[in-house]
C-alpha cells in the first residue's frame, strides 16, 4: 500500500502550506489593518534601537558628570540629575538594562510556563491536577507582594537575583493556557490524524501541537515583557532592586528625593517606562488580533 | 400544555437549581482547605528560597559574633530541620496565630490589625468608583464602537493600563500637592490641628484619600474597562439582541436589560482578580503617599527583614484573597445558574 503514495505524510503536508516567510507576510499584512498596533510596533522598534545603539547615538558618556541638576536645555535635552550625569544618557543606557531584564525573565518564564503547562496537558490525572492547583494559588496571590518577601531574604540582590525570581513566579498563567490549549488541541483530527499514520508522542507534541500553541505563547511573551520591566522598576524603587544597575527603576528612585525642585529628573524615566510598556501592550494587542489568539490577561 | 402544569415544573427546577447552588458553596467552602496549605507551603518556600539562612539574611550581612546567631536561631526554631519548622508554622497558623516580630517581640496581629481597616478603605473606594466608571464608559464605547468616544477612551485604558503606578502616584503627588498645593502629600490625615467637627475631620481624611485612590482606580478602570467593552460588544452581536431589537424593544431596554445583564458576567469573574491587583497597587501607593496601611507595613518589615512577620502577614494577605475570590465566585454562581452544571 504505502509504496502506491507518490510521497511520505511528510510532503504531503507541506503541499500547499505557506512557507514561513509568507506565514510571517500574513500576519504582518494583518498586523498593518489595525493602526494601533503599528505605532506600538514602531515605538518597540524605538526603543529597542536606542537600546542597542546607545553607545554611539548617546550625547554623553553615562558616567559623564557636569553641573547638577540642570533643567532640559538645548545642550541636556533631558536635563541633569542630582550627580550632574546627563539624563539623556542615562535614559538610553537604563533602556538596556530594563529591557534585558524583561527579556530575559520572559525567557524563564517561557521555558517554565510551556513545560509545565505540556507536563499538565500531556500527564493529566493527579500530575495535571497539583501543577494546576499551584498555578491558581500562585495566581491569586498579590505579585508585589510575593515579589517583595522572596527578593527581601536574599543578601546580595544583583539584577540575576530579581530576574530569576521574577521568572520563577511569573510562569503560572502562561502555564495554564499552555496547559488548556494543549487538551484542546490533542482532541483535533488532524492530531487524530497523525496518531493513526503512527506517529510518535513525541513528534504529535513537537510538530503538531507546539506549533498551534505558539501564537498564544507569542501574545503573552509580548504583553508580559512590560510587567517585568515595571515589576523591576518598582521593586528598586522601593528598595530592594540592585542599586549599582542603571535601570529605570534606579534613576527614579535616585530622582525621587529631589523631585519637588527638578521635576525632570523623574519625569524622563518614568515616560520611557510608559512608553515602552505601552509599545509592548500596542504591539501585543495587534499580535492578538493578527494571530487570533483568544488569551484574555 | 397549560400554565398550571407548568407551574409546578418550574418550581421544582427552582428547588434543584437551590440544592445544586448549595452543594457548590460547600464544595468551594471545603476547597479552601487544600488551597490554604498550599498557600502556607508556598510562602514558607519563598521565604526559604534565598540561598543561605535567613537569620543571616536578617542580619543584613553585619559582622554578628556567633553567639548571637545561635541565639537567633535557637529563639526562631531554626535550629530544627526544615520540615520540622514549616510543621511548627502551620500548627501555630491553625491555632489562629500569626506569629510574632522577631525585632520588637510583639504579636503580628497586634501589630496589623488597626492597619487592616486603612487598606482595606483604599481598595474598596477604589474598586466601587473603578466599576461605576468602567461600566458607564466600557458601555458607552461598545455601543458607539468606532466614534471619536470610543477611541478616545480605549486610548486612555491602555495608556492607564501601561502607565507605571508608582511613577503616576509621584507625578500626582509632585504636581498636585508639591506644586498646586491642592491635596495633602503624605497620612490619612493631618496632625496637631484641631478639628472644628467631625465632619471638618472626614472632610480631611477624604482630602488625604483623593490621590491615593486616584492612582488606584486609574489602573484598576483601565483593565476593568476593557473587560466590560469586550464583553459587551461580543453580546451585541449575539442573535437574542438582534431579536429583542426585532420584537421592536426600545433601544435603551435592548442595551440596559439584555444586553449589559450577560455582558456583565464575565466581568464577576474578572472581579476576583481585583483583590490581588489592588494589593499589588496599594503595596506602593501606600509607600509614596506614606498611608499606613498593610502595604506599607510589609515594605518596612521587608526592607528590616523581620521574616516572622513577612510570613505572618502573607498569610494574612493569602486569607483576604482567599475570601475575595471565593465570594466573586459565589456571587458568579448565583448571578448565572449555569455553572453550577459545570
Amino acid at each position: 500500500m504505502d509504496s502506491h503514495l507518490p510521497a511520505g505524510p511528510k510532503d504531503k503536508s507541506e503541499v500547499g502550506k505557506p512557507s514561513r516567510a509568507t506565514q510571517l507576510f500574513i500576519v504582518w499584512k494583518k498586523l498593518r489593518k489595525s493602526k494601533l498596533s503599528v505605532v506600538g510596533f514602531g515605538i518597540v522598534l524605538f526603543i529597542s534601537m536606542a537600546a542597542l545603539l546607545a553607545p554611539i547615538i548617546a550625547p554623553y558618556d553615562p558616567e559623564w558628570t557636569g553641573r547638577a541638576r540642570r533643567p532640559p536645555s538645548m545642550e541636556h535635552v533631558f536635563g541633569t540629575d542630582g550627580r550632574g550625569r546627563d539624563m539623556l544618557s542615562l535614559v538610553m543606557y537604563g533602556a538596556r538594562v530594563s529591557i534585558f531584564i524583561g527579556l530575559a525573565t520572559v525567557a524563564i518564564e517561557l521555558i517554565l510556563g510551556v513545560a509545565i503547562g505540556m507536563i499538565a496537558g500531556y500527564f493529566g490525572g493527579m500530575i495535571d491536577e497539583i501543577l494546576m492547583r499551584i498555578t491558581d494559588v500562585v495566581l491569586t496571590l498579590p505579585t508585589m507582594m510575593m515579589l517583595i518577601v522572596a527578593i527581601s531574604m536574599f543578601s546580595v540582590r544583583g539584577v540575576h537575583v530579581i530576574i530569576l525570581v521574577m521568572g520563577l513566579l511569573g510562569w503560572p498563567f502562561l502555564a495554564r493556557v499552555v496547559r488548556s490549549e494543549f487538551l484542546s488541541i490533542r482532541e483535533t483530527t488532524f492530531v487524530e490524524a497523525a496518531r493513526s499514520m503512527g506517529a510518535t508522542s513525541w513528534r504529535i507534541i513537537m510538530r503538531h501541537i507546539l506549533p498551534n500553541i505558539l501564537s498564544s505563547v507569542i501574545v503573552i511573551a509580548t504583553m508580559d515583557i512590560p510587567w517585568y520591566i515595571f515589576y523591576e522598576a518598582t521593586l528598586t524603587f522601593l528598595g530592594f532592586g540592585d542599586p549599582q544597575s542603571a535601570s529605570w527603576g534606579v534613576l527614579l528612585q535616585l530622582g525621587y528625593p529631589k523631585m519637588q525642585h527638578s521635576w525632570w529628573i523623574i519625569t524622563f524615566p518614568g515616560l520611557a517606562l510608559l512608553f515602552t510598556s505601552l509599545g509592548f501592550n500596542l504591539f501585543g494587542d495587534g499580535l492578538r488580533n493578527a494571530l487570533d489568539v483568544k488569551v484574555r490577561e | 400544555m397549560d400554565l398550571n402544569t407548568a407551574s409546578p415544573f418550574s418550581q421544582k427546577s427552582r428547588l434543584v437549581c437551590s440544592m445544586t447552588l448549595r452543594t457548590y458553596i460547600i464544595r468551594r467552602l471545603i476547597l479552601i482547605i487544600p488551597t490554604f496549605f498550599l498557600i502556607s507551603v508556598i510562602i514558607f518556600t519563598l521565604i526559604h528560597l534565598a540561598p543561605g539562612d535567613p537569620v543571616q539574611a536578617m542580619m543584613g550581612g553585619r559582622p554578628v559574633s556567633k553567639e548571637i546567631m545561635e541565639q537567633a536561631r535557637r529563639d526562631l526554631g531554626m535550629d530544627q530541620p526544615i520540615y520540622v519548622q514549616y510543621l511548627m508554622w502551620l500548627g501555630k497558623l491553625l491555632r489562629l496565630d500569626l506569629g510574632q516580630s522577631y525585632l520588637t517581640g510583639k504579636p503580628i496581629w497586634k501589630m496589623v490589625n488597626e492597619l487592616i481597616p486603612r487598606t482595606v478603605e483604599l481598595m474598596l473606594v477604589a474598586e466601587f468608583v473603578s466599576v461605576a466608571i468602567a461600566i458607564v464608559l466600557g458601555v458607552i464605547a461598545a455601543v458607539k464602537e468606532y466614534s471619536l468616544i470610543d477611541a478616545l477612551c480605549s486610548v486612555s485604558a491602555i495608556i492607564g493600563y501601561s502607565a507605571p503606578d508608582f511613577w503616576l502616584a509621584m507625578m500626582s503627588l509632585l504636581v498636585f500637592a508639591l506644586w498646586m498645593g491642592w491635596f495633602p502629600a503624605s497620612g490619612t490625615q493631618t496632625v496637631g490641628l484641631p478639628f472644628a467637627s467631625p465632619f471638618h475631620a472626614l472632610l480631611d481624611h477624604l482630602r488625604h484619600l483623593v490621590l491615593p485612590t486616584a492612582i488606584l482606580v486609574s489602573g484598576w478602570t483601565a483593565y476593568l474597562f476593557r473587560m466590560v467593552r469586550s464583553s459587551m460588544l461580543e453580546v451585541l452581536s449575539q442573535d437574542y439582541i438582534t431579536t429583542a431589537r426585532a420584537k421592536g424593544l426600545k433601544e435603551r431596554v435592548v442595551i440596559y436589560k439584555h444586553a449589559l445583564r450577560n455582558a456583565l458576567l464575565p466581568v464577576v469573574t474578572y472581579e476576583g482578580n481585583s483583590i490581588g491587583f489592588l494589593l499589588s497597587g496599594a503595596v506602593v501607593i501606600e509607600n509614596i503617599f506614606a498611608w499606613q496601611g498593610l502595604g506599607q507595613f510589609m515594605v518596612l518589615r521587608a526592607q528590616m527583614r523581620d521574616y516572622p512577620a513577612l510570613m505572618g502577614l502573607s498569610v494574612l494577605v493569602a486569607i483576604m484573597v482567599l475570601l475575595a475570590n471565593l465570594s466573586a465566585d459565589i456571587a458568579y454562581a448565583v448571578v448565572d445558574p449555569r455553572i453550577r452544571y459545570d
